[in-house]
């Protein structure tokens, strides 16, 4: 990002809505519609979770409360879910770096015959309407007893992870500079050595957004649970579709709030590496 | 290089095929999901018997119908909302610009099942929103439950990934570029389409086919959404897939899909390498 370098644009508003105050306001109002567009369904669900009594047409719930939470915590069902999530989200996430990373290195520093088919096969894999494939993959999982399992959760969910970590590390690798790793060859450093104290630590931003978008994509992901896992594997997001539809307003609303937390968590935490660019890098290919 | 190619095989190219031999007719004997569905057509050479089947159902036909009207709608009104704020977040100098940035990632970390659900319970039928126009006596239907409630869904979940690609083009458009069109007086309009459109045309395909075919094989957004009936493919698929036990119904349908997502991403290509060839 060059922003930095530019000069100051002439109005507040930037050159190119032209000046009048008028067109300022129309942004304004523009970017408020589009903030309250974003925000005010999540601030919904927020006010839901606490409730113990909404009636149309209140802006704001008549009773407040947290009776609901108590439900969610003590229901076994709701348990089992977060147990299975949060131990299928980390082992994707591992597996997937495992299976991915050395093949992003591949991509970013030797040349081989049919890279570029492999480099945009990897991108087939994404251009596939979802749910189509993961039937399809239940099919074949069925005759491979993977259905219900633990372990047909966790591959089905590396289809989804493919892309995001193999593209995103091969563009982080691919932009440390060579003089750094020759530098550090000239003075004696084995390849090993190289890879682990420079190219390893100034591509690891780029790997840090890999992890997490791939970690909040498994957490996220229902659809392929719901066809692979059902019915002993039900994680959060599952456990959703059925919340939604046969319980109150509040259990839904409670049940988002804390299926949301870890991914507001890592936002907070990882913002700075997300808007540096490496997601849109990785999709220029390498 | 291995692993993933052999992930790839094992899980997109082998259950691919696989799903296309089943659909042309040719069942096989030791897949128990397959072979003991309902409404089977068995055939030993291949056959388009099921997709003539599914053709002349008038509920795929309205099906289609619908998810070719939302994925249409929701692609292109996703498409103009991420570019005006990707173009606001590359030309726009102040501290609003960090605000709309880190608005427009917000719903990368909402899992779209709870931004469904929320959007639900603000949109839907008695709710906060119809609640808010009722105090300025604005009437009011709700989009949710209905086509438009999907589109909705769409680009309120696609935002990110679309605003991040489209801004990642515009970062990569030269400052120098601009200001020396700038300087010969050139207004906004001519720049943008004269200068940064041309320079950002494939960034833009890509949202525009990635964001195509996501919408077009979707399921939890038109699940809870969108109308009980038609339902789109995703959705269709689903419902054939388990509740109904026509398995190869939903096979059918998910080589359907295949197919015309295959065509857009044909499209894709065909135009990135054409503009590639233009910039050489």
């Amino acid at each position: 990002m060059s922003r930095a370098v530019t000069p100051a644009a002439p109005t507040g508003a930037g050159w190119f809505l032209g000046v009048p105050a008028l067109r300022r306001a129309v942004v304004r109002i523009l970017i408020l519609a589009f903030g309250a567009f974003l925000l005010l369904p999540i601030w919904t669900l927020l006010l839901w979770a606490v409730t113990q009594r909404w009636l149309y047409p209140g802006l704001l719930p008549q009773e407040f409360g947290l009776r609901w939470w108590q439900w969610v915590f003590t229901n076994a069902d709701v348990g089992k879910a977060a147990y299975w999530s949060f131990t299928t989200a980390p082992t994707v996430t591992l597996l997937s770096a495992v299976v991915c990373l050395p093949a992003a290195y591949a991509f970013a520093r030797f040349d081989f015959p049919l890279k570029r088919l492999f480099y945009v096969s990897l991108l087939a894999s994404n251009a596939f309407p979802k749910l189509g494939l993961y039937i399809a993959i239940a099919a074949l999982f069925f005759r491979l007893n993977l259905i219900g399992t633990f372990w047909g959760v966790v591959f089905v969910q590396l289809v989804n992870s493919l892309v995001t970590m193999v593209w995103i590390p091969a563009a982080a690798f691919a932009a440390v500079p060579r003089e750094l790793e020759e530098a550090a060859r000239d003075v004696g450093a084995s390849p090993l050595r190289v890879f682990f104290s420079v190219t390893l630590p100034v591509a690891l931003p780029g790997i840090i957004v890999a992890l997490i978008l791939t970690f909040l994509g498994s957490l996220d992901e229902a659809q392929a649970t719901l066809i692979i896992g059902t019915p002993e594997i039900t994680t959060l997001p599952v456990q959703m579709y059925s919340l939604v539809s046969s319980y109150p307003e509040p259990v839904g609303a409670v049940f988002s709030v804390l299926l949301a937390a870890p991914s507001v968590i890592l936002l907070l935490l990882a913002r700075r590496y997300l808007l540096s660019g490496y997601l849109a890098a990785g999709f220029k290919g390498g | 290089m291995l692993p993933p190619l052999l992930v790839l095989t094992l899980l997109v190219l082998w259950p691919a095929v696989d799903a296309l031999r089943f659909s042309l007719g040719l069942v096989p004997a030791g897949n128990v999901n397959y072979t003991t569905g309902l409404d089977l057509i068995r055939s030993d050479h291949p056959t388009l018997a099921v997709f003539g089947k599914l053709f002349a159902n008038a509920a795929f036909a309205r099906d289609l119908r619908l998810t070719l009207f939302v994925s249409v709608t929701a692609t292109l009104l996703l498409s103009a909302l991420a570019y005006a704020l990707a173009l606001y977040g590359r030309f726009h100098r102040g501290r609003s610009t960090e605000l709309v940035r880190t608005l427009y990632l917000l719903p990368m970390f909402i899992p779209t099942i709870i931004a469904a659900y929320a959007l639900t319970t603000f949109y839907g039928d008695n709710g906060l929103f119809e609640a808010m126009l009722a105090r300025v006596s604005i009437g009011y239907t709700s989009p949710i439950r209905q086509a438009w409630g999907i589109v909705l869904g769409q680009v309120w979940v696609g935002i990110p990934f679309a605003v991040l690609m489209l801004s990642s083009g515009l970062d990569g458009i030269p400052e120098e570029q601009i200001d020396a069109a700038r300087d010969q007086g050139a207004p906004f309009w001519t720049i943008l389409t004269r200068l940064v459109l041309p320079l950002n045309v494939v960034p833009l395909l890509i949202v525009l086919t990635f964001s195509f075919i996501g919408i077009f094989g979707s399921f939890t957004v038109p699940y809870l959404l969108g109308p009980t009936a038609p339902n789109m493919l995703g959705v269709s698929m689903q419902l054939n897939f388990g509740s109904f036990r026509q398995p190869q119904l939903a096979v059918a349908l998910a080589v359907f899909s295949f197919a015309v997502c295959a065509v857009v991403g044909y499209l894709y290509v065909a135009a990135t390498l054409r503009q590639n060839r233009r910039a050489a």
